[in-house]
């Protein structure tokens, strides 16, 4: 019966349409789900909002005509990082309005990624001083000017105001600080939308690094087993055993309070998950008929662990991954909070510690840079867990056609 | 005395999204002390109709257009005492307790009342259906207490080894107080059945109970199950696939295909006088009926010389590994496969029959003796000549859908050891031999674009095969290729193998269980038991005249169409 059907089916394609790989129909699977569509909508949301932040929310005009002259303050003073976001957004979306195969997507992405930024941060040198009141006052030089949506810089204390300091929403008349302001005076919204791409970039970088050093480790450990596989798992106890909290800590107070830093930190400390998923995984499907098939074939090594097994043992990866995102945000967070995280930079978890510094109880300190951590790690969450049952019932269903 | 009858049932099941009635109306009756088999191949809904019976389908998912279930009450047991019991399912229908009931309008209380002591099942898989935290004792006695509420522990305890004694286990005191992995697969069959029979129940479904055994112990098993039914008369709803099991125990026969009954009557009318032509084909698929072709002569030209061969597997136990013992799974084998013949390795599990062909094809590496191909000893080649040697022997394993990567189109599949071992010079021509390939194991080219998962396992299996042979090899061993298939796709893939092998000069390993495959594609045939080699020879000598005590076992085992036809 199954038979007839899919042949029937084949008649009715044309000879040359390729048929849905199972990659497609996870993906399609696990975006079915409520949950995780409304993830995947805030995820989405929040990377438009880090990738446009300084578009977004500056308090440099985005475009100002002085002594006849049209310019852009904004444009002038952005890094080869807001750069680069930028022009990785744009070569991504038009790759993506031509339908470009995704998976070439992402590679010429990567590398647009890289070149951009080494060229970039050649190029640009934005000015290092920034006096923000120049952009305020009421300079009768400047013919018009377009502001960005919120016009303040999340760096901005507004210090042309007098003394400002942790103000709630709608407290000033004057100005509008739509999420109030936080304790040297700055925009708190501003600086939620800054501090998003500190949020995003960990949680991706710091998995991103795990995940590559626990698929190696663990898929070799898987596939040859014996006597790499009992030191592979020597080590990786070892490194289970390692608190990341405390080891971030203890690097924080001897070295830079550095992203990037974190992001290693991270990201060495959790790859043994990882690891242990692969090694597993590997270890099954090393006797599976279809990787003794490709063996008997004769086929190199390299296709046999990356052709054959790896596509079919990274899916538990996947999803433990998408929590590994949000645990890693989680734990900057909490560095953050403990206010040992980045100094200037903003960060939720470090705006989240200012919601208890001064004797009152700051609600907005503490209610949106929360809430935009809870709703982040949440939305990992819903996608990990659609992911999972995506990929769960696929063997039976499979053997059901 | 009718015990069960079965009018119209349909069965619908949700199916991707739509509904499918993977039982489509039928009718049928069994009587008490009657075994009715229902035949049928995989998908045509047998084991649906008996999930039905069971009402073991899940509720609310599955529902019944129409038709219904009648069980017949017990006339031995006196009206008056199914209507006071307050364990019969009978009792909420006090009014007419002689009265058949329907049992698809029964709530799930009065179905568990039901259950064990008027109808039973045991499930085609021995392996998974004990619960391996519970001894064996316990599991019989939990059954006992369920189906009769109040029982003192020790009456149960006592019926419970009764039953053990019943299976005709050995030393029914000691399996008693064991848990079940200490059991082999014929073992806990026979507990499964104790389980099922240690309540008395009217009716017993079995659900290819012996499908998952060898030979001889599935020889061992219908006995028992024919000796158990004479003994307490129970009716019996037999699921099987195979015509050869039905000759064995039936009194009548059902034939499904696509959720109906296409014919059914009496064991001797459907096997030897099948009216349908459904009946007909499946019967012309036995492979027993093939019909034989002409062989071509084969000469003892020697293409591979296997001598005292050894794979042994180290038992390592303690801190340090230490090798305790090993296990010989293959133990001084010496053969020899002679150019273009198909040499048959027979054996039931565990013989070590895989391993051996493992072995062959070097994806095992042979700790004694020596595999000469070709002159060279391919037991002893390091892994990169191995790799040049791969293009001459090829291995088709047994599930066809676990052997091929569910994430690689057919295409890649077939063009990748085309590649590593450059054969054709540009990926367009290596996709055109691919296409070739396809109309060689008889599948439309257009399949080149699928996957695995969207094939049946007769497709796939050929996939497998166009697999072996993308690198033009000489010799293939066939791992059990044909036994996770139904009987018409594995007459359709004998054909194709004998054909291939005549078209492409092959040699062929073949690897089965199933002796009446061997008689029909085998020129000689080799007989392992407990990894060693005990019998060797042309296929009719060791058929016609087995000398080993298990070849003789093996092959008076065999359930066999023809016996029927000759008793007659």
């Amino acid at each position: 019966m199954a038979e007839a059907s899919s042949v029937a089916k084949a008649h009715g394609q044309p000879e040359s349409s390729r048929s849905q790989s199972l990659g497609t129909r996870v993906v399609k699977d696990t975006f079915k789900k409520r949950g995780a569509q409304v993830g995947a909508c805030w995820l989405g949301l929040l990377s438009l909002v880090a990738i446009f932040a300084p578009l977004l929310a500056n308090s440099r005009p985005l475009l100002q005509r002085v002594d006849g002259r049209i310019e852009s303050p904004a444009l002038q003073y952005m890094t080869a990082l807001d750069l680069t976001l930028l022009l990785v957004f744009l070569v991504a979306s038009v790759l993506f309005v031509l339908r470009v195969r995704f998976r070439n997507v992402v590679v010429v992405t990567a590398a647009a990624c890289a070149v951009c930024f080494i060229a970039l941060s050649q190029i640009v040198s934005p000015p290092k001083l920034s006096v923000y009141e120049t952009y305020r006052s009421t300079n009768t030089a400047v013919e018009w000017s377009i502001h960005a949506p919120i016009p303040y810089s999340p760096k901005d204390y507004l210090r042309d105001f007098g003394d400002t300091g942790l103000l709630p929403p709608g407290a000033d008349a004057d100005r509008l600080h739509l999420f109030g302001t936080e304790e040297n005076g700055a925009d708190l919204l501003s600086r939620m939308i800054h501090a998003a791409r500190l949020a995003l970039g960990i949680g991706l970088v710091a998995t991103g690094i795990a995940m590559v050093l626990g698929v190696f480790i663990g898929g070799f450990m898987g596939y040859f087993s014996g006597v790499v596989d009992m030191l592979g798992m020597r080590l990786v106890e070892i490194f289970e055993s390692v608190p990341t909290l405390f080891l971030l800590l203890t690097f924080v107070a001897f070295f830079d309070r550095s992203v990037y830093l974190m992001m290693v930190i991270i990201g060495l400390t959790s790859w043994p998950g990882y690891a242990r998923y692969v090694r597993a995984e590997f270890l099954r499907l090393r006797n599976q008929d279809f990787v003794q098939a490709a063996v008997a074939a004769g086929l190199p090594l390299r296709s046999i662990l990356f052709r054959h097994i790896l596509p079919n043992a990274v899916a538990p990866v996947l999803v433990a991954a998408s929590f590994g995102v949000a645990s890693a945000i989680l734990a900057e967070a909490t560095l953050s909070f403990l206010g040992l995280g980045l100094i200037d930079d903003p960060s939720w978890g470090q705006m989240l510690n200012q919601a208890v510094r001064s004797s009152t109880f700051n609600w907005w300190m503490a209610l949106f840079p929360g809430g935009a951590i809870f709703l982040t790690v949440f939305s990992y969450n819903l996608i990990g867990e659609a992911l999972r049952d995506a990929l769960d019932p696929l063997t039976q269903r499979a053997e059901s056609v | 005395m009718k015990l069960l009858q079965v009018n119209d049932l349909r069965t619908r099941l949700p199916s991707a999204g739509s509904e499918v009635d993977a039982v489509k109306g039928i009718d049928f009756s069994i009587d008490q002390a009657e075994t009715l088999c229902l035949v049928g191949e995989s998908g045509s809904g047998k084991s649906v109709t008996a999930l039905s019976i069971m009402r073991l389908l899940p509720d609310g998912v599955v529902s019944h257009p129409s038709g219904n279930i009648e069980l017949y009450p017990d006339p031995s047991t006196p009206i008056g005492e199914a209507a006071t019991d307050s364990n019969s399912p009978w009792r909420p229908f006090n009014e007419s307790p002689d009265q058949p009931l329907n049992l698809l309008s029964l709530d799930n209380t009065a179905m568990s009342r039901l259950r064990g002591r008027h109808m039973a099942m045991i499930f085609q898989e021995p392996m998974s259906s004990l619960n391996p935290v519970f001894t064996v004792g316990e599991q019989i006695v939990e059954a006992i207490e369920f189906a009769r509420p109040g029982i003192a522990y020790a009456e149960a305890e006592a019926i419970a080894l009764e039953a053990l004694r019943d299976v005709k286990l050995k030393q029914p005191e000691i399996r008693y107080r064991e848990y079940p992995h200490k059991l082999s697969g014929g073992q806990r069959q026979r507990v499964m059945i104790a389980i099922a029979l240690a309540c008395r129940p009217r009716l017993l479904i079995a659900d290819e109970p012996t499908t998952a055994l060898d030979v001889t112990v599935q020889a061992g098993i219908l006995e028992l199950m024919r000796e158990l039914q004479e003994k307490t008369r129970m009716a019996m709803l037999f699921i099987t696939h195979d015509l050869g099991v039905v000759a064995q125990i039936a009194d009548r026969v059902a034939v499904m295909q696509n959720g109906c009954i296409v014919e059914q009557g009496t064991r001797e009318a459907i096997l030897l006088r099948p009216q349908h032509p459904y009946t007909r084909q499946l019967l012309a698929a036995v492979p027993e009926n093939l019909s034989r072709q002409n062989r071509p002569e084969i000469t003892p030209d020697a293409l591979m010389r296997v001598e005292h061969l050894g794979v042994h597997f180290p038992v390592r136990r303690g801190l340090l590994k230490r090798v305790v013992s090993t296990i010989k799974a293959v133990d001084d084998v010496s053969l020899d496969i002679w150019k273009g013949e198909i040499l048959a390795l027979v054996g039931e599990s565990g013989s070590g029959k895989s391993t051996l062909g493992k072995a062959l094809v070097r994806l095992l590496a042979p700790t004694h003796g020596s595999i000469l191909f070709g002159g060279t000893d391919i037991g002893k080649l390091g892994s990169a000549a191995m790799r040049e040697l791969r293009t001459d022997l090829q291995i088709v394993f047994q599930d066809p859908l676990s052997s091929l990567n569910p994430r690689l189109t057919i295409a890649s599949t077939l063009t990748e050891p085309m590649a590593a071992h450059g054969i054709g010079n540009s990926h367009k021509e290596r996709e055109d031999l691919a296409a070739a390939l396809l109309q060689d194991v008889q599948l439309p080219v257009d399949y080149l674009w699928r996957y695995p998962h969207e094939m049946s396992g007769g497709q796939r299996q050929r996939i497998g095969i166009a697999r072996a042979l993308a690198v033009n090899p000489k010799l293939i061993v066939c791992d059990e290729v044909t036994s996770a298939l139904d009987v018409s796709v594995q007459a359709e893939l004998l054909t194709l193998l004998l054909e291939l092998r005549e078209r492409l000069g092959l040699t062929l390993l073949f690897i089965t269980h199933n002796i009446s495959v061997v008689e029909y594609i085998s020129d000689r045939t080799a007989v392992m038991y407990q990894g060693r080699l005990v019998e060797f020879g042309a296929t009719a000598d060791v058929c016609d005249n087995p000398q080993h005590e298990y070849t003789q076992k093996l092959l008076a085992s065999v359930p066999r169409l023809h016996a029927l036809g000759n008793a007659l």
